[in-house]
């Protein structure tokens, strides 16, 4: 601000009346708005847009989290404390590799520049994997965006029952080859009905008991964890298909399908050899059989899925861009004329880093 | 008004160049000060403030471990990791993204863009905060409580089939 005041002043008192003789009339002449490149112009003010979108995404996070009477604890949407905080360390180190990658470039040094600069773009792409890697434990349990609903339901009610009822008698005509039911049912789709499909040679394919194979094993081809899970199971299958069942009942039969684990890292001290994406606590049937996939009871968790999703893809979309930037940059000679890009390019990275520091303590420790 | 303590300052347009010589000069001017100042940044610098967002996520991670004394008070918790989380952010900013060596530009463009950041994240409350203080009683029936995270609670605490009949 002080600077453009004080070039006005000078350009005026200083030099305009002495060097205008010749001409007769004064040229003005305006310096640029703002004293930086246009390049570092355009990345300030695109992250300036990015700073509302993700203040938009976040704020109505929070706002919702709050707002909402029920929102489940991390452990019962199956978050992993430990693996958010490597991620959020394996972003702080790509931020300083891409810092020292300009620094190198700056000194003019392009083979240590590119050599941090793969350093950044390996980084990036370790946290994309354990992303994905999180993404299916969530996807295993059960949690996924989806239309018009996930396995999640919101409580133990009598809809829920009649969910897990739907699904054991789905289990009951699984299909044997599930390739072949998918075409199966595209083909029934693309010809508007299982009849004119059967005309044109689909056969409705073949399916198989699941449930009833399941009874039939012998005891020796089934571990203890599995056989009490069996006992289990059938039990539930009593339980849901009982006329004259309590609310408690159907607690019972959510807490056996999927317990939501305790809270704590005090009581869960195998947090950090726990199954992929903290599965720790007790397992459930949908752990014991994951071919069972029954529907499940997560309070407050389909909105807890939706923000998740939606937030933590957006950011895992920046990142990729990112890395294809990187990607781009690791084709070039990174001297010192290419300081202005690299320097652009790790605004940007630093910012997807800064928002992944709101992220981490608002979804992994809140 | 004076800018000559400052080793990074605007461009003074001299008359008979053009604005955008100017700038290239003056872009030229505040790299070459970089660069011999030393200032800016240095490798020193960044490790330092690699170590205190290291040392800052661990002390929000710590929130979650079983030594934090406020584990029946979350809200604490809560403030004690927004206030670590806008320190690293702050750190991020100033240090990797250079801000703190920048001149004043930097204000219009943040400034602002945080104000309606903060203004955005204020005006969803009414709408989408509040959204379940009155709500349709379809929406209610289906909603989740704070009674059924209770009642699941209870069943696996005491559920009819936790024992196994073998045992």
């Amino acid at each position: 601000m002080n600077a453009s005041a004080s070039t006005m002043s000078h350009g005026h008192a200083g030099h305009a009346g002495h060097d205008d003789h010749g001409h007769g009339h004064i040229t003005l002449q305006y310096q640029p708005g703002l004293p930086l490149s246009r390049g570092k112009l355009i990345m300030w003010l695109f992250l300036s847009t990015e700073i509302m979108f993700f203040a938009a995404l976040l704020g109505s996070y929070v706002v919702l989290r709050f707002g909402a009477p029920v929102w489940p604890k991390p452990h019962h949407v199956h978050l992993s404390e430990p693996i958010g905080a490597f991620n959020t360390f394996v972003l702080i180190c790509s931020s300083v590799t891409i810092v020292l990658a300009l620094e190198a470039a700056r000194a003019n040094k392009a083979g240590l520049a590119k050599s941090w600069m793969l350093l950044t773009f390996l980084l990036g792409a370790l946290f994309l994997g354990v992303k994905g890697y999180e993404y299916s434990a969530k996807f295993s349990h059960g949690i996924y965006p989806s239309a018009p609903r996930s396995r999640i339901y919101e409580r133990p009610d009598l809809y829920y029952g009649s969910a897990v009822r739907g699904r054991l008698e789905e289990l009951r005509r699984e299909p044997k080859d599930a390739w072949q039911a998918m075409q199966y049912k595209w083909a029934v789709a693309w010809h508007r009905s299982p009849q004119a499909a059967a005309i044109h040679g689909w056969k409705e394919p073949e399916t198989v008991d699941r449930l009833k194979e399941l009874d039939e094993l012998p005891e020796t081809a089934l571990t203890a964890e599995q056989l009490d899970a069996r006992r289990k199971l059938q039990q539930i299958q009593k339980m849901v298909a009982s006329p004259d069942q309590q609310a408690f009942d159907m607690a019972v039969v959510a807490d056996q399908v999927m317990p939501l684990p305790a809270e704590g890292p005090a009581e869960a001290g195998d947090v950090d050899h726990g199954d992929h994406g903290g599965g720790h606590g007790p397992h459930g049937l949908n752990d014991a059989f994951p071919w069972l996939r029954l529907p499940t009871v997560i309070p407050g968790g389909n909105m807890w899925a939706s923000t998740y999703f939606l937030i933590t893809g957006f950011h895992a979309i920046h990142v990729a861009v990112g890395l294809l930037v990187f990607a781009i940059m690791l084709t070039w000679k990174l001297n010192a004329k290419r300081a202005e890009a690299i320097e652009n390019a790790g605004l940007y990275w630093h910012f997807v880093d800064l928002v992944w520091i709101f992220v981490f303590p608002l979804f992994y420790l809140f | 008004m004076s800018d000559h303590g400052k080793p990074s300052h605007g461009p003074v347009t001299r008359v008979g160049e053009s604005a955008d010589e100017t700038l290239h000069h003056a872009i030229e001017e505040s790299h070459d000060s970089h660069a011999g100042h030393e200032g800016h940044g240095g490798i020193g610098k960044y490790l330092l403030v690699f170590l205190a967002l290291c040392g800052l996520t661990t002390m929000s991670f710590f929130t979650y471990s079983a030594a934090w004394p406020w584990r029946d008070q979350p809200q604490v918790g809560w403030a004690f990791m927004m206030a670590v989380s806008c320190t690293k952010a702050m750190l991020v900013i100033l240090c990797f993204m250079h801000v703190w060596w920048e001149a004043n530009w930097k204000y219009v463009l943040t400034i602002p863009a945080a104000m309606m950041a903060i203004f955005l994240a204020i005006m969803l409350i009414p709408d989408v905060g509040m959204r379940n203080r009155m709500v349709s009683q379809e929406r209610a029936l289906h909603m989740a409580r704070t009674a059924d995270v209770k009642l699941l609670e209870e069943a696996s605490k005491d559920s009819p089939l936790a024992d196994p009949a073998g045992h």
